[in-house]
């Protein structure tokens, strides 16, 4: 099993460029980046920055240009448990129903028989999809699919997990009602997060810090705390985006995107 | 609008079996009036419908031998036709059963492993490319002219079709699925068994049903050397002797058995992967 003991995820001098049919991607500029354990990590930027790549690159799905990824000091070479993934694509297995796909990570560990359906029942309850656990995924809408991804994740119970925009294709009500569940669950378990999102709002109403990457190629260009999700003053979310210092980040943030927006000229 | 399509639709179920009914009627008629007239001779070269039937039948009994004899034999050459039929199936069972064997994990390997694929695909393309029966004499000269040969020329028919659509199964895998699989902590075999199994039946069935149609044409032409019992042998011994109505009849058990198989194919493709074409 994974260690519990050190899972911090360093990133030093990470560089990637993809080769193209027309020459040269470069998708990554050199990223240092380390995320503490317990750490929920939100990270914004306009489409195509590199964020994704970023993504992949720490899910070991490939291995960067140069530069070295270490999860609790060792280096990346591949997928691994510690690390689970919610692609931005749901890719939940269509010969399986939603229930097996979620029980999915329990199995290949060889959990127990009731184990698995009680860790089933936890995380298909916690997305709200309870009664649809007997449909296959391709029965379910785009936004169910999501859940179900994320639920086979929580599942898996990894340590680190990376999700890539997944909240994108739900509708409002959904999105902030898995926000919070999102939020229920990091606190109870203290696993490090990291959240890929287009929205501004999202990013500073979940992260304790909050990353804002350039356009291509991609570069860290503000890393700034929030304290929104940790807060234990039980505020409740609809005050919570109406506070000073809520609306002040949110401000700090788009101003960073908006900044870096169109591309600069690289200065040397 | 939508009582309008139920009612063209519980129409058109009807109307449809009606006119297959009706084609059908048209075609047994225009059958027997042929075999009545004179325009094919003499008459046994062209038998009615009923006397293919009444073949069939005496192909499936015991019955007198005729011409004065007085004795009694089972079906036709000793078998019952049904049992001629079942020989043929089991021959093909078997030369199947054994490519599956074969072509799934060939086709898995090649899949999977690309330079493997590259050097072993041409040869895979060339086995395809080639008729099964032009392997018959050599077959029969390496086996002799019992089942052996004969199982071989299935297998040698069933697993070029079976290892291609296993290979393009595997191509077809979404790398993000193998992703998936592998970050919820899947070892390399439970990669495989969880999910490019699976996610490769869909074509691993389609690659089955095409070998089952190839293995059916092979073993009917392959029986026409010492091929019985066998279906396809005796078609053409029947023929051979005249015996127009029980070729007749074999001719279309072969037809009806190779329809069912098929059936049967898509079927089982459609249980076991519900999810085809939708995800
Ligand atoms: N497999 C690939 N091959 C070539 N270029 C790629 C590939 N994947 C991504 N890219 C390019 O890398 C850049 C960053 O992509 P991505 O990380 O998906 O951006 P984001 O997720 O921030 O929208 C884009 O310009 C994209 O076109
Ligand atoms: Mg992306």
């Amino acid at each position: 099993m994974s260690e519990p003991h050190d899972r911090s995820v360093v990133l030093s001098g990470v560089e990637h460029r993809f080769r193209a049919r027309d020459g040269e991607v470069h998708a990554l500029d050199r990223i240092d980046l380390a995320l503490e354990p317990g750490e929920f990590l939100t990270l914004a930027g306009p489409s195509g920055c590199g964020k994704t790549t970023l993504l992949r690159l720490l899910a070991g799905f490939m291995e960067p240009s140069s530069g070295e990824i270490t999860v609790g000091g060792r280096p990346v070479r591949g997928p691994g448990p510690e690390r689970g993934v919610v692609f931005q694509q749901p890719t939940l297995f269509p010969w399986l129903d939603v229930r097996a796909n979620v029980a999915l990570g329990p199995r290949l560990r060889g959990a127990g028989k009731a184990e698995r359906a009680a860790t089933a029942d936890r995380y298909l309850d916690l997305v709200g999809l309870h009664d649809v656990g007997h449909l296959r995924p391709y029965e379910l809408s785009g936004g169910m699919q999501q859940r179900a991804q994320i639920a086979r994740v929580l599942a898996a119970d990894p340590d680190i997990v990376l999700m890539d925009e997944p909240y994108g294709a739900l509708d409002a009500l959904t999105r902030e009602r898995l926000q919070d569940e999102l939020l229920t669950l990091w606190r109870e378990t203290g696993k490090t997060i990291l959240f890929i999102t287009h929205s501004v709002e999202e990013a500073v109403f979940l992260g304790t810090r909050v990353l804002v990457m350039s356009p291509r190629p991609g570069r860290i260009v503000l890393d700034e705390p929030a304290r929104f999700s940790s807060d234990e003053a039980q505020v409740p979310p609809e005050e919570l985006r109406a506070l000073p210092a809520f609306t002040e980040t949110v401000a700090r943030v788009r101003g960073a995107i908006q900044h870096v927006e169109p591309p600069p000229r690289r200065a040397g | 609008m939508v009582p309008a399509v139920a009612t063209t639709l519980s129409v058109r179920a009807p109307r449809g079996l009606l006119l297959h009914l009706l084609t059908f009627a048209v075609v047994l008629t225009a059958w027997t009036l042929v075999s009545a007239s004179d325009v094919v001779s003499p008459a046994y070269l062209a038998p009615s419908p009923l006397e293919v039937w009444d073949a069939f039948v005496r192909a499936n009994s015991y019955h007198p031998i005729g011409g004065g004899v007085d004795r009694v034999v089972r079906g036709e050459e000793g078998y019952f036709l049904w049992e001629h039929l079942v020989v043929s199936l089991r021959r093909i069972g078997i030369g199947l059963g054994i490519a599956v064997v074969v072509g799934v994990p060939l086709g898995l390997a090649m899949g999977l492993f690309r330079s493997f694929g590259a050097l072993l695909g041409p040869y895979v393309d060339f086995l395809r490319s080639i008729p099964p029966l032009a392997y018959i004499g050599f077959l029969v000269a390496w086996f002799g002219i019992y089942d052996t040969s004969k199982v071989w020329l299935l297998v040698l028919a069933a697993f070029p079709p079976i290892t291609l659509a296993t290979i393009n199964g595997v191509r077809g895998v979404r790398e993000d699925q193998l992703n998936a699989v592998r970050t919820l902590g899947a070892s390399q075999r439970q990669v495989i068994t969880h999910v490019l199994l699976p996610a490769t039946l869909p074509d691993i069935l389609s690659g089955l049903r095409v070998a089952v149609g190839f293995a059916w044409t092979t073993v009917v032409a392959a029986e026409l050397v010492n091929g019985l019992p066998g279906i396809g042998g005796l078609a053409y011994l029947s023929g051979t002797q005249n015996k127009i109505a029980l070729s007749i009849a074999c001719i279309l058990v072969i037809g009806f058995t190779a329809i069912a198989l098929d059936a049967v194919l898509r079927i089982s493709e459609k249980t076991l992967a519900p999810w085809r074409g939708k995800a």
